[in-house]
């Protein structure tokens, strides 16, 4: 069993008085207080046209567990964005719910149903005058 | 302009078994194509109880003001049994599992007008207290009529 840790902390002063959140979460598997132990590694995928791209994600992931999904847009350029989204097949043009946007900088962590129908994730970049280089990680049972 | 600030940290000592794993990453919240930072905030909490049809409640509706925009959502399932869990659905689309203790944090680009695509949870096991957040860019507000 291994230990993955996450934490997440988001500052603001949207108001007058402040805002934050701060918290941090053990990875465990579904119906447990066992940690998640598989991950495909951390992936990169240097985008050079606005085509479609399925991402590589855990193949061998059971769908309906507690996997967790991070990309990041690794860029700096808050005018142009990756859009993330599921996708019902290993077909780049068969999207069937975006999600949303990762502009320079953004990134996300989020639960993952697993490979299969409607789970598969896809990143379209906004432009193809320069590279979007996207980094992702799957932790899955 | 208001600035928000989202860092994360991803850190394992023994999942690989090379090296220790640590991610971070740091991003300013900006509203969509702009350096101008997202200036309207909502957040929440409440408790999700597992009911029989279970078809789960709407969480956030999408906007057409929403609309390919840059919000981001936060969403944190605060249960301590670890059978308890919440299921987050992009309309019909089932995203993933928030077990207790679980947090997620996405973009959000809400397709009204082309596409259904609001935020829904439901509560399977047991009773789910949670939390919630959204970081958006302005909304035109509806005129009142007489």
């Amino acid at each position: 069993m291994a230990t993955i840790t996450a934490s997440i902390n988001i500052a603001s002063d949207i108001t007058d008085y402040g805002f934050g959140i701060n918290k941090e979460m053990t990875m465990t598997k579904a119906d447990t207080t066992v940690g998640i132990e598989n991950t495909n590694g951390l992936g990169v995928k240097n985008l050079a046209a606005t085509t479609a791209v399925v991402l590589e994600l855990a193949a061998d992931a059971t769908a309906s567990k507690a996997s967790k999904v991070y990309i990041r847009n690794t860029g700096s350029n808050k005018a142009e964005h990756v859009k993330i989204s599921l996708n019902a097949s290993a077909s780049a043009d068969d999207t069937v719910q975006v999600i949303g946007r990762l502009y320079g900088g953004d990134w996300m962590l989020i639960p993952w149903e697993a490979n299969g129908t409607g789970h598969n994730i896809v990143a379209a970049p906004s432009t193809a005058s320069e590279v979007t280089t996207i980094e992702y990680m799957t932790f899955h049972e | 302009m208001a600035t928000t600030t989202a860092t994360l940290s991803i850190v394992s000592p023994d999942l690989l078994p090379s090296s220790p794993l640590s991610i971070s990453a740091s991003s300013t919240l900006m509203k969509a194509d702009t350096s101008v930072g997202l200036h309207m905030m909502e957040s929440g909490s409440g408790e999700l109880t597992v009911t029989a049809s279970n078809g789960g409640v709407v969480l956030k509706e999408a906007t057409a003001a929403g609309e390919n925009t840059a919000a981001k959502v936060y969403i944190c399932n605060k249960a301590t049994d670890p059978t308890y869990y919440i299921q987050v659905k992009l309309h019909d689309t089932i995203m993933g599992r928030l077990y207790a203790g679980d947090w997620m944090f996405m973009p959000w680009s809400q397709g009204a007008g082309t596409q259904e695509d609001e935020i829904s949870v439901e509560a399977e096991g047991g009773t789910c207290p949670y939390e919630w957040a959204i970081f958006k860019e302005g909304e035109t507000m509806v005129a009142r009529t007489a």
